[in-house]
């Protein structure tokens, strides 16, 4: 394979940050710390999410200490604090203020949930923090559903990212609805859009990218894979085919067959057949 | 003396401390937390300021795995 001949892998930027991986990941539900450290490196991403929880006096240790925290700090790479368990726009924009305070960032992926069965967020809530966050500076990486005019009231108050969901969180179900994704992406082509949530393999991931979202957020599929690190090294590959793919540009589509050998010079042919 | 929720648990605090005193009370070991009371941030340039009052519901937060 000749080298010379392979794309130059591009940087995108995304919340004021020149990234070389598309790839997002949360750090929930790993089997262990040290298997979240690996799968995360091996990953390439160089976007972790975060949250914030109540915790003990002692914290994890009884002495005040944070393994997850002292690992994630260790590894250098940019954290997206969520806004996970709000469940309106008040506790939303605390959680993001506080995340602002302990994680040293501006960045927040807001998440208002509003249904507790499919964790559908709240479209007026979601609108309404991210204005509030938008003003105070926050740079804001709403988790949305992949309704249109949600997209449009996002972008109305200032969201430059917009985060739609593939499917309901932690289903793995994939892309439920392409169309809708297809048409965000027609609508807002100077926001940097990335499909969060609902992706459950390598090739949901691959489809997003080759849609034209700018990337993929996931953490279940890679965390509760039999082989995580593996998983994550999958996913990693998966994105980078999915926007090489993208922008390649893919064939259209016919609705007929049409051989790909050359049919001049097609042996044992005959004529009076 | 007054009662206050603490991350869901009622505690008994002595009456009129701010938010650095309180966190003194409490024996908090945990470094890089946020506070909150009343599901309303309190920045640490604003402990001091901040008095604990009685029925006062307080979240201190500390960073965990997120997806």
């Amino acid at each position: 394979m000749s080298e010379e001949l392979r794309v130059k892998r591009e940087t995108w930027e995304i919340g004021g940050k020149t990234l070389s991986s598309r790839l997002l990941i949360g750090s929930a539900l790993y089997p262990s710390p040290a298997n979240m450290e690996d799968a995360i490196k091996i990953s390439g991403s160089q976007i972790v999410t975060v949250s914030l929880r109540r915790q003990a006096a002692g914290g994890n240790d009884g002495a005040g200490g944070n393994q997850f925290w002292d690992i994630i700090k260790s590894m250098g790479i940019e954290v997206l604090p969520n806004t996970a368990g709000s469940h309106s726009a008040k506790e939303a924009i605390t959680t993001a203020q506080m995340a602002r305070e302990v994680f040293g960032t501006n960045w927040v992926k807001l998440e208002v949930i509003g249904d507790q069965y499919n964790l559908q967020p709240d479209p007026f809530e979601t609108v309404k923090a991210a204005e509030v966050l938008i003003k105070e500076g926050f740079e804001v990486f709403p988790y949305t559903t992949d309704d249109l005019v949600v997209a449009k009231r996002l972008a109305d108050v200032g969201c430059k990212i917009l985060m739609p969901w593939g499917s309901m969180i932690g289903s793995g179900k994939g892309l439920m609805n392409p169309d809708n994704l297809i048409a965000i992406r027609k609508q807002f082509p100077d926001l940097q859009l990335v499909v969060d949530a609902g992706i459950g393999k390598p090739s949901h991931a691959t489809q997003a990218m080759e849609l034209g979202y700018d990337g993929v957020l996931l953490n279940s599929a890679i965390a509760l894979a039999q082989d995580p690190v593996m998983m994550a090294d999958a996913f990693r590959v998966a994105v980078e085919a999915g926007r090489l793919g993208y922008k390649a540009g893919t064939m259209k589509e016919r609705e007929f067959a049409s051989p790909s050998t050359p049919t001049i010079g097609t042996p044992f042919w005959h004529q009076f057949d | 003396m007054i009662k206050v929720s603490v991350n869901g648990e009622i505690k008994t605090l002595e009456e009129n401390l701010n938010v650095t005193q309180m966190i003194e009370a409490l024996e908090y070991k945990v470094k890089g937390f946020a506070v909150a009371v009343n599901t309303t941030f309190v920045p640490i340039a604003k402990y001091n300021d901040t008095i604990i009052q009685e029925g006062d519901t307080i979240d201190i937060l500390a960073p965990v795995q997120g997806g």
